[in-house]
């Protein structure tokens, strides 16, 4: 430690904040995290996510770890899922789940809400093959009840089945009974979640460093 | 040569009598000289003006980052019921939402991982080592710091060494020599007596600063005193006040020989590492000694490892489980003055001590609490989190349901399992009406 001069760190981190949408302050505390998380190294792997004990209570632990690696969420072109990641690539994850602020426009609000929702999507389909099939979404009920016995393995099948029926007459409303659903595309899954407040549900408020009081001493809080 | 050393044993004739006359004896006594309060009154204020510079000139230079001392996002609260409810309808792709954003939040900032390193304070007490955003802020600040180091490492160092080799050598000494008298109520006051003023001696060895409240529920024999854990120097803290019966694991070295020594003189519980695994057997020996009357207070950490003085983590019902009074004590350290806690898997024990005795100083509060008995119908585990409630909301602490152990281990599974039983009943509770549905 020493005595230090900050005139280099802005250039670091403007093309950061210009991909992710972050400020300089929230990058520098998503950095720190990241140090934190990763053991001081470059890059994160899976251990060092597994190793979050309020994580390893969330029953989508496994999906969202994944989503973190998965190389679709980093708005390129590539497939497939990564190994261990850089600070770059975490920063392009939490980016998606920043909440829109006053200036967006409308059509940047659109934008974000899409890429939200892709994000979940891709998150169901693991396959990557564009549509959620009927057993993709069975594993994710399956990962949100209880294997206990609170819901038998038949009941939980029941809720899966039951809410794929209801997606396929809303979506597919003339459907023959004999004709197969394949699954969920992207644009059912949108149709499907119109309604729903993706700024409130799907956004992290990243604390900005404001102009703090400074007392001597601990803060009290 | 020649003419230096006269001069040399001169010097240390000098400082040996200021330490033993000025220090060590009131020290014993338990009499203050009073130089201390004045030392900290001043750092009091040295440091506030350093805070002030610090504030202008994170005006005038905006890119100074500040710490946030609660985490890096604000956390909108919501239960799981309270996000699912308005949905209304049975199972649908929207209830995954909520642990998805639950699950990035705990990856972005979560309560457990920032508890096992040292707290960041929103001041700065002059120490690089608690700032970790140390800048260049101005001269005036810088000088003063210097000041600080070569008064803290020429000055105070020096002595703290000094004091605390006498008040370690006086332990096993002293507790040597009672040891040989033959059992009978003037054996057991000599030896609290010798314990009392080494560990007084170890405190002054630290600049220890000890506000004791409610002093008259200080733990009584044959009771079990908890209290939560920060630092090893914990034993020095609460031991200046009473005597207690330690209990730990028999180490090698110079704590081993501190041990035997100890033993000798009053009966403390040290065990072997095999013993350990065998929990029926540790908490029958600990039982014994409760159930003996006139034996010292045990003294236990019922958080198993060293948490940074910001919350207190679960208390382990073990403690809980061997019957008999439980006096719980509550601990705060000053971090103004000295980051106390020791990060075992940063600094071992020997830089942790060198860091301590070249902090300004160890100001503690510690408060003795009412004490408490297992009441009809709890359980150990639910006994154990009601004296830890009282623990921490005494101490000002925050009060976590997280397991210590967590430092070094992983999350069992049987936590997730709660969480996904508690999502099913909101299930199956919300799909009762609609049952018919369900059958395929």
């Amino acid at each position: 430690m020493g005595a230090s001069h900050t005139r280099t760190e802005p250039n670091e981190f403007q093309d950061l904040m210009d991909k992710t949408g972050f400020s300089v302050e929230q990058i520098k505390n998503l950095r720190k995290r990241f140090l934190q998380l990763s053991g001081n190294e470059e890059t994160i792997s899976r251990e060092n996510l597994d190793s979050i004990p309020a994580l390893a209570n969330n029953p989508l632990k496994k999906e969202i770890i994944n989503a973190i690696f998965d190389k679709r969420n980093q708005h390129e072109s590539e497939v497939g899922s990564f190994q261990e990641i850089g600070f770059e690539q975490f920063l392009m994850v939490m980016s998606h789940f920043r909440p829109p602020t006053l200036k967006t426009t409308p059509e940047e609000k659109e934008a974000l809400r899409k890429e939200k929702l892709r994000f979940l999507f891709n998150m169901h389909d693991t396959d990557n093959d564009g549509t959620i099939t009927l057993d993709e979404y069975r594993k994710v009920v399956e990962d949100l009840l209880s294997k206990s016995g609170a819901i038998e393995p038949a009941t939980a099948k029941g809720i899966a089945d039951a809410a794929m029926l209801e997606v396929a007459s809303t979506n597919v409303p003339h459907m023959a009974p004999d004709e197969f659903y394949e699954g969920i595309t992207f644009e059912h899954f949108e149709q499907i979640l119109k309604g729903l407040e993706m700024e409130t549900r799907m956004h992290i408020r990243f604390l900005d460093v404001g102009t703090a009081t400074m007392r001597c001493g601990r803060s009290t809080s | 040569m020649d003419d230096l050393w006269p001069v040399a044993v001169g010097v240390f004739q000098a400082w040996m009598f200021v330490v033993v006359f000025f220090i060590m004896l009131p020290a014993m006594c338990g009499l203050s000289l009073g130089v201390t309060s004045v030392y900290i009154q001043i750092l009091v204020k040295i440091l506030e003006w350093a805070t002030l510079r610090i504030q202008r000139g994170r005006q005038e230079q905006p890119s100074v980052p500040v710490p946030l001392p609660n985490g890096i996002i604000e956390r909108a609260g919501g239960s799981m019921e309270e996000e699912m409810a308005p949905a209304g309808a049975e199972f649908s792709l929207s209830d995954a939402l909520f642990f998805y954003k639950e699950g990035v939040e705990s990856i972005v900032d979560d309560q457990v991982t920032q508890r096992f390193s040292s707290e960041e304070l929103a001041s700065w007490n002059l120490l690089t080592r608690t700032n970790h955003n140390f800048r260049y802020i101005s001269l005036r600040l810088t000088v003063i710091w210097g000041l600080g180091v070569c008064v803290r490492y020429g000055v105070l160092f020096p002595l703290r060494i000094t004091l605390t080799v006498i008040g370690l050598s006086w332990l096993v000494i002293g507790t040597t020599l009672v040891g040989f008298l033959p059992e009978s109520s003037v054996k057991t006051w000599l030896s609290e007596l010798v314990h009392v003023t080494c560990y007084r001696i170890c405190a002054r060895g630290l600049s220890a600063t000890v506000h004791y409240h409610n002093r008259d529920n200080r733990p009584q024999k044959g009771g079990i005193c908890v209290s939560n854990h920060t630092t090893p120097i914990d034993v020095v803290i609460l031991a200046n006040d009473g005597c207690y019966a330690m209990v730990g694991q028999v180490h090698g070295g110079l704590m081993g020989v501190l041990q035997r020594s100890m033993v000798r003189s009053c009966p403390h519980v040290w065990f072997e590492r095999s013993e350990m695994r065998d929990r029926h057997a540790v908490t029958n020996r600990l039982r014994a000694h409760v159930a003996a009357k006139n034996k010292l207070p045990i003294l236990i950490f019922p958080e198993g490892t060293c948490i940074n003085n910001t919350s207190v983590m679960m208390f382990k019902k073990g403690s809980f489980e061997i019957g008999g009074t439980i006096h719980p004590v509550a601990i705060k350290y000053d971090p103004r003055f000295g980051d106390a806690f020791w990060n075992s898997s940063k600094y071992n024990m020997v830089s942790y001590l060198l860091r301590m005795m070249t902090s300004w100083a160890i100001v503690v509060n510690v408060w003795y609490l009412p004490p408490m008995t297992i009441q009809e119908g709890e359980d150990a585990a639910q006994f154990a989190n009601r004296v830890k409630s009282a623990v921490a909301h005494r101490g000002g602490l925050l009060d976590l349901d997280w397991d210590g152990g967590l430092k070094r281990g992983k999350v069992k599974d049987s936590l997730k399992e709660e969480q996904q039983k508690k999502y099913s009943s909101i299930i199956t509770g919300q799909s009762d009406h609609d049952s018919s549905s369900l059958t395929t």
